[in-house]
């Protein structure tokens, strides 16, 4: 057989094992050796030039480079297409930990006054905001807390000067909103305020509320006690019981606490609820005549009614936190949970 | 306020256990928890009987007892002064260890062989009581435990009063509510109370030189008392309800006080100087000492009881010492008064003295109960210490007025209510409360208000009575909602949220830092704003309002570097209080976001190389926040600040809008303690939230593809990046869409005066595809303008 013949069947070979040659290293290897390799089939061909004249060494000389290079370029072809992420590495890790995008953590208070307030939203209320410095009149005196009233000392007060202080509860911006808007009014008023307490795990000299205030005519208890018991159930979960006992409040009558059943021991009795079966979580009330007096509200015409809740022991109630303080100290291992 | 069982079934039936009294109790709005003094008693201590009592052959203040269970005698030595036979009284039994961890053993005393110990109360930690064993009373089952006789049987509730019920300080308080909850009779103890011949009024005056303040005053004498122990029974009452015996005298009023709720006090006559009391004001520095042994120093808020030359009480809060009851006392004056509820609580908070009195007083006691204490503490001392009480009372009532009517109309009930409460139930309940029912019509009826109740003032609080007693957990929900469709939409508190949700969206972590801070702190903001102290702050750390976050988050990044967290993204929206004499509070209220930033921006993780933070990690924060609203970029002007390495301000129309920086090293060691970089921003939110949030407006999208070069350059090292973007943008013409600067390059190469930028630039047509022509000519442009502007050139 010539030399040129047998240059033909090593292309022929060539095409067909390119075209069945495996995707792994191995087989691309095996390849290069049959046609490239030292004792290879193309080195054996370019072996035999020698017998020929220069002419032919000439002609048949550029037969063998072409089917040297594209033997080349198939091995090349082949090489690449396995360091493609199409085949399956020899070891994958899966596992090792994801990338979870970098989103920061809500403080768990505001996560709270979020979820009460879209709940109160959905009932229609409207949001307003008042100071957190504060004066005697629109803390206490328009609330119906007199001077000199014992009803004083259940909030304890950081006073600025005599007639200006930090308000002590949100029920102020009640009073702020009824002076500038007629009824009908229904609204909602988020807030920090601060009491001169002792700081303790369980107290803290500041902490938020949430006020509701509604004002119409003919406001009923009776609606009161769905509006609340509606929002318990959204909030705690619709199992849990809610009570009413009657309570006292300056600026309500009649007033009321609200417990809910501890959502713990279902009503049972245990540590969180201390054995009474039910948590205390907000106060309400029928707005008090003298209160509507105050701002100048025919209470013969109008009727209302207001609540209140804080937010923080509703959180730690929640989430079962055990020191008040945490909620203060920006601590990342806590916000972090949330 | 604390209540008794066994007490309260003097005055009323209670067909409840404790748990259902406490629980009935709450319901009305008298908050009540069981106080179980006896949890603690072992089952061993059970209650015997006293068969016979023996004197000690070799002791003579002890004494051989033979005690039964029931099931078997045993022979107990005692030493108690009381133990008589037919007693029933507890017996420890031998291995029962008592609250105080006493065990008990058998043992022999003296040569007799005792089984086990008669208990005195203090021994069982069910009171302070050491006068002798405890005496059960003959409802005492023998052979049931201890504990579980008084858990049935003798119970004290601990009751949070409201401030509006001053008529509930006290058993026969509490009784009334019981029996307006069961309908069995209140019984008040009847008092018969042998005088003798002199007349109190000869004996005794009483001039008031303040009738506002003091609208009634009511004395008795009672001669030749014996003042010594109290007897068990008074003891027994007393430490039920917390209070300890001091002599016979001083309980009977302490006892009257807890069971009427009006407070009594008791003189030396001996002391009392010419037998006269005047009611009158203190003068300014007058000094007395008070009977808890404290000298005070008064003003004329106060109110004195005086004799004729001296001050001898402050009326309604404390006696003084110079005239209380002593062992040599004979002849004893009782005080019965009503006093101003506000002069008494001026008084009471001006000495920070809150007593037994004075807590009545404030709220309001019964004028009218006056005399009906008076008597009973008289018959009390009488039975307890002997002595003869004189004829009459002098009884100075200069305040004396009508009582107090209220039109009530059903129909205003209902309406407030929202049900129908039936007419019959209502007159019936407003009679069991005490009022005087007149005129009842269909519609309404007129009531004569009793004097115990100073709260039930109008309508509404019979309304209050009304759903109290019935029951609010009665009273139907509403089956609808009458919504108000609101004016206002809320936008603020929509954009404060939107902000706190990006910043998280951010990467930074939410906290809330406290607005009280110290005052050094509370002075540290960049507009020399001046904070607004406290006049009674809790402590100097907390004396002062903030005048911006920083401060206080500053301390949240100390905190959380002391745990070992020291990669830092934390926020913070909170309200600061700035000084402002215009405002009608004097102050001013803004509210800030803070952001604050230390060591690797974002978490780590094995395939990311991590950054530390920098000055632009806070401006991009700024950035990111007004593209999402879509306002312009700020421009920024350094400024000079001791606190600060670099410090950045913004400004809208000569408003601050924003600070942002990096601490200074020196700053941050001194104020916190803390060693490494900080980064912080400081924004005006309020200002933030005045500017219109920019509408999104569609940008048609280009069919054609777009065309995409580079650019870089070297230029002045003082060139700033925004100047040149500039100018790219405003040379580069119509098709030039967008300017990303994305590198820049100082070192090998680049001469130290000068830097290199790098340059993405983004050309479009929206109608056709870009020829290479026209962009190489818009390049060229570009080049040129850089170069005429800056003495750039290519690189």
């Amino acid at each position: 057989m010539n030399l040129l013949e047998q240059a033909k069947e090593v292309q022929a070979l060539l095409l067909n094992d390119a075209r069945q040659a495996g995707a792994d290293l191995r087989s691309i290897e095996n390849f290069r050796l049959k046609f490239l390799g030292k004792k290879g089939l193309i080195p054996a061909l370019f072996a035999r030039l020698g017998e020929l004249s220069v002419t032919e060494k000439r002609q048949i000389g550029q037969v063998l480079n072409e089917i040297k290079v594209s033997a080349e370029n198939v091995v090349e072809q082949l090489t690449k297409n396995l360091s493609q992420p199409t085949s399956t590495p020899e070891f994958f890790d899966f596992t090792l930990p994801g990338i979870i995008p970098d989103v920061g953590h809500p403080h768990p208070i505001s996560l709270t006054m979020q979820a009460i307030i879209s709940i109160f939203r959905e009932m229609g209320f409207g949001i307003e905001f008042g100071p957190e410095v504060e004066t005697d009149y629109y803390n206490f005196q328009t609330l119906n807390f007199p001077d000199d009233h014992p009803a004083r000392d259940m909030q304890d007060t950081f006073f600025i000067s005599s007639k200006v202080l930090l308000r002590t509860h949100t029920s102020p911006i009640q009073i702020r909103t009824m002076l500038k808007q007629r009824p009908p009014i229904r609204i909602l008023a988020p807030g920090r305020v601060f009491r001169n307490e002792a700081i303790n795990a369980r107290s803290f000299c500041a902490f938020h509320q949430v006020e509701g205030l509604y004002v119409d005519e003919k406001v009923t208890f009776s609606e009161l006690k769905t509006t609340l018991e509606l929002f318990a159930k959204r909030f705690f979960g619709s199992a849990v019981k809610i009570r009413f006992r009657p309570s006292f409040f300056p600026f309500t009558e009649p007033s009321a606490e609200v417990d809910v059943s501890c959502f713990i021991c279902a009503g049972k009795g245990c540590r969180l609820c201390k054995n009474s079966g039910w948590l205390e979580i907000l106060g309400c009330g029928m707005v008090d005549p003298n209160v509507f007096e105050a701002v100048g509200i025919d209470p013969h015409k109008y009727s209302g009614y207001a609540f209140g809740m804080g937010v923080d022991r509703i959180t730690l109630l929640k989430y079962q936190i055990n020191d008040i303080r945490l909620l203060w100290d920006g601590d990342v291992r806590l916000i972090e949970q949330f | 306020m604390r209540v008794n069982t066994d007490w309260l079934k003097q005055y009323t039936e209670i067909p409840y256990t404790p748990e259902e009294l406490s629980n009935r109790l709450t319901e009305i709005g008298l908050e009540a928890t069981i106080v179980d003094e006896s949890a603690n008693l072992p089952d061993s201590v059970i209650i015997a009987i006293v068969a016979t009592v023996d004197k000690h052959p070799r002791a003579d203040r002890l004494s051989v007892c033979k005690v039964n269970t029931g099931e078997r005698e045993y022979t107990v030595v005692c030493g108690a002064p009381n133990v008589t036979a037919g007693q029933r009284v507890p017996l420890a039994l031998p291995g029962a260890v008592l609250p105080g961890g006493q065990e008990i053993k058998a043992t022999t005393i003296r040569g007799v062989f005792s089984e086990g110990m008669l208990c005195a109360e203090d021994e069982l930690k069910l009171s302070d009581d050491h006068s002798g064993i405890m005496v059960l009373d003959e409802s005492a089952p023998i052979g049931m435990p201890l504990r579980e006789f008084l858990q049935k049987n003798d119970v004290s509730l601990e009751i949070e009063l409201t401030p509006n019920r001053p008529d509930c300080a006290s058993q026969i308080g509490i009784a009334r509510e019981i029996s307006l909850l069961t309908g069995s009779q209140l019984i008040l103890p009847p008092v018969n109370l042998p005088e003798g011949n002199v007349p109190t009024s000869n004996e005794v005056a009483v001039v008031i030189e303040d009738a506002e303040a003091c609208p009634r005053y009511a004395a008795r004498l009672i001669r030749q008392v014996q003042v010594g122990p109290s007897p068990q029974w008074l003891v027994r009452r007393l430490n039920s309800v917390g209070l300890r015996s001091i002599n016979n005298v001083v309980d009977a009023a302490n006892f009257v006080l807890m069971e009427t709720g009006h407070p009594l006090h008791t003189f030396d006559l001996a002391q009392v100087k010419e037998q006269k009391i005047v009611v009158r004001r203190a003068r300014a520095g007058e000094k007395v000492m008070t009977l808890d042994g404290m000298e005070r120093s008064l003003t004329p808020e106060i109110l004195l009881i005086c004799d004729a030359v001296r001050p001898v009480a402050i009326a309604g809060i404390m006696g003084l010492a110079n005239s209380e009851i002593t062992d040599r006392t004979t002849d004893v004056l009782i005080e019965s008064a009503y006093f101003n509820p506000k002069v008494i609580r001026r008084g009471a908070r001006f000495l920070g003295l809150q007593t037994d009195a004075s807590y009545r007083f404030e709220r309001g006691a019964d004028i009218e109960g006056v005399i009906y204490a008076l008597n009973r503490v008289a018959q009390i001392i009488t039975e307890v210490a002997g002595g003869e009480v004189c004829r009459g009372i002098v009884d100075n009532y200069p305040g004396v007025s009508a009582p107090r009517r209220v039109q009530v109309n059903y129909r205003k009930i209902d309406e407030l209510i929202g049900m129908e409460f039936d007419r019959t139930w209502l007159v019936d309940l407003f009679r069991e409360l005490g009022c005087k029912t007149e005129r009842i019509t269909a519609e309404g009826v007129s009531l004569e208000v009793p004097s115990w109740r100073p709260d039930l003032e109008r309508e509404v609080d019979f309304c209050e009575e009304a759903v109290r007693i019935y029951g609010m957990s009665r009273v139907p929900s509403a089956k609808k909602l009458s919504i108000q469709l609101r004016g206002a939409v809320d936008e603020r508190y929509d954009r404060i949220e939107s902000l706190r949700s990006r910043m998280m969206a951010f990467g930074f972590d939410e906290i809330y830092t406290n607005s009280l801070i110290s005052a050094e702190k509370s002075h540290l903001n960049f507009d020399g704003y001046q904070p607004i102290a406290l006049q009674n702050p809790l402590s100097i750390d907390l004396s002062h309002l903030r005048t911006a976050l920083f401060p206080g988050m500053l301390q949240a990044v100390k905190n959380n570097i002391n745990h070992r967290r020291l990669n830092l993204r934390l926020f913070e929206l909170g309200f600061v209080q700035l000084r402002d004499a215009a405002s009608e509070t004097g102050a001013q209220e803004k509210l800030h976001l803070g952001a604050v930033v230390c060591g690797e921006t974002g978490e780590r993780h094995w395939s990311r190389l991590m950054r530390q933070s920098d000055l632009f990690v806070v401006k991009g924060l700024i950035e990111g926040l007004l593209k999402n609203m879509r306002l312009a970029l700020p421009t920024w002007n350094p400024i000079e600040r001791p606190e600060c390495k670099i410090l950045l301000k913004t400004e809208i129309a000569g408003r601050v809008l924003a600070y942002l920086g990096e601490f200074n090293p020196t700053f941050l060691r001194e104020l916190v303690d803390i060693e490494v970089p900080v980064f912080f921003l400081e924004m005006d939110v309020d200002l933030l939230l005045e500017q219109p949030v920019g509408p999104v407006k569609f940008r048609e999208l280009p069919i054609f593809p777009a065309v995409q070069r580079d650019i870089s350059i070297v230029l002045d090292a003082r060139v700033p990046v925004a100047d040149v973007v500039a100018k790219i943008q405003s040379s580069g013409g119509e098709y030039l869409r967008e300017v990303l600067f994305y590198d820049l390059y100082t070192g090998k190469n680049i001469d130290k005066s000068k830097k290199s930028l790098t340059f993405n630039l983004v050309f479009w047509a929206l109608e056709r595809t870009l020829t290479d022509a026209e962009i190489d000519k818009a390049m060229t442009r570009i080049h040129q303008v850089l170069n005429e502007e800056f003495q750039a050139r290519l690189r």
